[in-house]
């Protein structure tokens, strides 16, 4: 009474492993689409200028003391005559403040307390070291930066850095 | 007719090849570093002092103008890519004097480098000296009634200095046996002046050519004292937490030699 059968000799079939290189092509996509470095897409065009011997940022994005803040002209070109000389300002995870809330309110004080408060609780750092990192774009005439040095200056928020392009830096 | 079957075809090195690719593009691709220069905004005092007069062989001053013009220590100039040579040049005029050629050369007005800093020289002796005046005069000031923070906070940082110059020093003692701190004068700076519609291409260029100038100085004191490039120590100090002691000490004297004492002047319209 043998209700299994037991013919011998069958081979056990190979796994098919020709959906692979689907799920490696679809890792590989995943990864050219996902990658991104900013933390935000800033809506102002920056074209950073070139410099030598500047100061990698990294270790200091790592231990999240550094603020981004970008200067250039909007993309669009509609709201380029709202803003003093055409520059509008863009701050990192913020709405961008409306036209003319950089020299009527204290727009850039405001959010940079507002950063400040939100850091993790083991950054140590005092606010008058946490950088405040201005990425200006290449033709910002420089009087936007140093009022810009103004108000980071009213809040004691004392470094200041000035981002370049730096080839050099691996 | 027997039907014959089409071989089917091996798929197998496809992943390979789909790793390959993966690989290839993990090692090429460059994310875009976030490179810049930090500078400290000086704090406001609440109570303005006026500045002791720097005499003119302190300053280094670069302006640029409106158009886009360079004036440097004010003699225009064409090509941004000479500053850094001059910046160094304002900081090595005078440095191979030692303590007697100095004092001659003060004394001496047909002496070429006499419109660049002079060194001073101080002696381990005098920096603890120093110290121990300045915490008497800290500890006079915080026990006057009514004293001013700014002076106290003043008092404060005079300390701190001496006792930072003093850390120095005894780093430059133990590595390379130098009694002597050989410092450019307080005074000497760097004096950036650029006007409101000065294009923020040519500010960054100025701040880039200074800090290649600095750069370049520390990195050669560095490989003297430490036979290590500046930018291996500083990079190190920035990344490594463990090392950050020692090597914080490193970068505290090779800012002792050669400060980066640049101030922005605000333009005003």
């Amino acid at each position: 009474m043998s209700k299994f059968r037991k013919d011998g000799g069958r081979e056990v079939p190979g796994v098919n492993t020709s959906s692979l290189p689907d799920i490696v092509f679809m890792l590989l996509f995943f990864f050219m689409v996902a990658t991104t470095t900013k933390e935000s897409d800033p809506t102002v065009k920056v074209e950073r200028p070139i410099g030598l011997k500047a100061t990698d940022m990294t270790p200091y994005k790592q231990r999240s003391e550094i603020d981004f803040l970008y200067l250039g002209e909007p993309r669009n070109p509609a709201r380029a005559a709202e803003f003093k000389l055409g520059y509008a300002l863009f701050l990192d995870n913020v709405v961008q403040p409306a036209a003319g809330d950089l020299y009527n309110t204290n727009a850039i004080s405001r959010w940079k307390l507002d950063k400040f408060e939100s850091k993790p609780v083991r950054m140590t750092e005092q606010i008058e070291n946490v950088i405040t990192c201005v990425k200006a774009d290449k033709t910002a005439p420089t009087i936007l930066i140093f009022d810009i040095r103004d108000q980071l200056e009213k809040i004691d928020a004392l470094t200041v850095a000035y981002a370049v392009e730096d080839k050099g830096v691996f | 007719m027997a039907k014959r079957e089409i071989p089917e075809i091996n798929a197998g090195s496809m992943a390979d090849i789909a790793f390959l690719l993966l690989i290839f593009f993990l090692v090429t691709t460059t994310m875009e570093k976030d490179t810049a220069y930090v500078r400290k905004i000086p704090k406001k005092l609440e109570i303005p002092v006026d500045p002791d007069p720097v005499e003119e062989r302190n300053i280094c001053d670069i302006r640029a103008n409106n158009q886009n013009q360079l004036l440097f220590r004010g003699i225009p100039m064409e090509d941004p890519d000479l500053i850094s040579d001059k910046v160094l040049e304002f900081y090595q005029m005078n440095q191979n004097l030692n303590q007697d050629q100095t004092n001659a050369a003060l004394n001496n007005p047909s002496y070429k480098g006499q419109n660049f800093p002079f060194y001073s020289f101080t002696s381990r002796d005098e920096i603890e000296q120093n110290i121990l005046s300045s915490e008497d005069k800290l500890d006079e000031i915080s026990n006057t009634p009514g004293a001013a923070d700014d002076m106290i906070e003043f008092s404060e940082k005079q300390l701190d200095k001496w006792l930072e110059k003093q850390t120095a020093s005894n780093l430059l003692f133990k590595k390379s046996g130098k009694r002597i701190l050989r410092e450019i004068h307080f005074q000497a700076h760097v004096r950036v002046e650029v006007m409101a519609e000065t294009e923020y291409e040519l500010f960054a260029k100025i701040q880039s050519e200074v800090e290649e100038a600095i750069f370049e100085l520390r990195d050669i004191a560095a490989k003297d004292i430490f036979g290590e490039s500046y930018g291996i120590i500083k990079k190190r100090e920035a990344m490594d937490k463990l090392d950050k002691a020692k090597d914080g000490k490193k970068l505290e004297l090779l800012e002792v030699l050669y400060p980066a004492r640049i101030i922005e002047v605000k333009p005003n319209n």
